[in-house]
């Protein structure tokens, strides 16, 4: 039913536009592979947003915190301690809290950028991004693995102990794959993709909604207000993804430093 | 969530040298979900590889059972066994 009538709308309406990815590619200036796109202005602007944010807050820091304060501390505490400590444990977490703090902070401000108007675009949902941040996370834990105990015994290590003779060929090929290939994948692949599909949701949403109550009749007009009720639920939902995304990477890069850094074979 | 040897959440205070790592077995949760994709990814590949090699068609499934099952199995070894 629905469907037919949407048919009839785009037959003789000249028809909606769905939203495609081609949305998300947005030069600004220039064009080409040295173009500078909004999402590149958008990161820019969130780590100059940061910087002045933190310095900002903690500049007068006192006992007793103030607002600004108050949510610069509580942030850092909860990856230090909820994340930095009680994965990578006490001993050796103090060095690596840097890292995935400005890591944590950096993807939940460009992810809020999604739905914060008038900036909404969601950094993360351009591929590049997602796999920058990976590198980084990638060179650092196979770096501190391969220091602490060198490449051939790092390369040994892969493989748990007390593994029969004759599977640990294939134990071998499979952690490799895992730890050179699935895990920095993974963690790029789960960040971009759950920032541009969140983003073409609500694009689809309010496009939609509005291409229903401007070119429709009363019943498609109704409907268009209902696609605007689901843009503004699925708004909410949007941001509670975006901070899970922020905390799921911080904790993962955490992990794989962690894993690094303990003999858990 | 409140466990008795755990420290209390102070962001000032020095880091206690005896709380080892509370959360890394829960984290590791997360490295299962790795294991799991690479084993189907890897055997079926090579399934698929021996498929065009020698012209079959039935190495493909046969690579990604034969890899959840090595997944599986390392799982179980990995976090399953050593504790």
């Amino acid at each position: 039913m629905s469907l037919n009538v949407l048919g009839s709308l785009a037959a003789d309406g000249g028809g909606f536009q769905t939203p495609t990815s081609a949305e998300f590619y947005q030069p600004l200036w220039f064009d080409g592979p040295f173009a500078i796109t909004r999402p590149a202005v958008v990161l820019i602007l969130s780590v100059g947003l940061i910087a002045w944010w933190l310095i900002a807050s903690t500049r007068r820091a006192a006992v007793v915190p103030g607002k600004g304060q108050w949510v610069t501390e509580g942030l850092y505490g909860f990856i230090r301690n909820g994340v930095a400590r009680d994965i990578i444990g006490s001993k050796d977490f103090l060095r690596f809290v840097p890292l995935l703090f400005s890591m944590f902070i950096l993807i939940l401000v460009n992810n809020l950028f999604g739905v914060i108007p008038p900036i909404q675009y969601p950094t993360m949902s351009r591929i590049g991004f997602p796999i920058a941040l990976t590198l980084v996370v990638y060179i650092t834990y196979h770096y501190i693995g391969i220091k602490r105990v060198g490449v051939g015994p790092y390369f040994k290590h892969l493989v748990p102990s007390g593994l029969p003779g004759w599977i640990v060929p294939v134990i071998f090929a499979l952690e490799v794959i895992t730890f050179f290939i699935t895990r920095p994948l993974t963690l790029a692949l789960r960040l971009f993709g759950n920032m541009f599909a969140g983003h073409l949701l609500l694009l689809l949403f309010i496009t939609g909604g509005q291409y229903m109550i401007v070119n429709g009749g009363i019943g498609l007009k109704i409907a268009g207000g209902g696609s605007y009720v689901m843009a503004f639920v699925l708004t909410i939902f949007e941001i509670l993804i975006e901070f899970l995304q922020a905390y799921i990477f911080t904790l993962l890069a955490a992990t794989y430093i962690a894993g690094s850094l303990v003999d858990e074979h | 969530m409140n466990e008795p040897n755990q420290p209390p959440d102070d962001p000032i205070g020095p880091p206690d040298p005896d709380a080892g790592h509370p959360r890394l077995e829960e984290a590791h949760m997360w490295n299962v979900v790795s294991y799991l994709i690479s084993g189907p990814v890897m055997f079926g590949g090579i399934g698929w590889a021996l498929d065009r090699w020698l012209g079959t068609a039935f190495l493909v499934p046969v690579g990604i059972l034969a890899g959840m099952a090595v997944s599986l199995y390392l799982v179980w070894f990995r976090y399953g066994t050593q504790q």
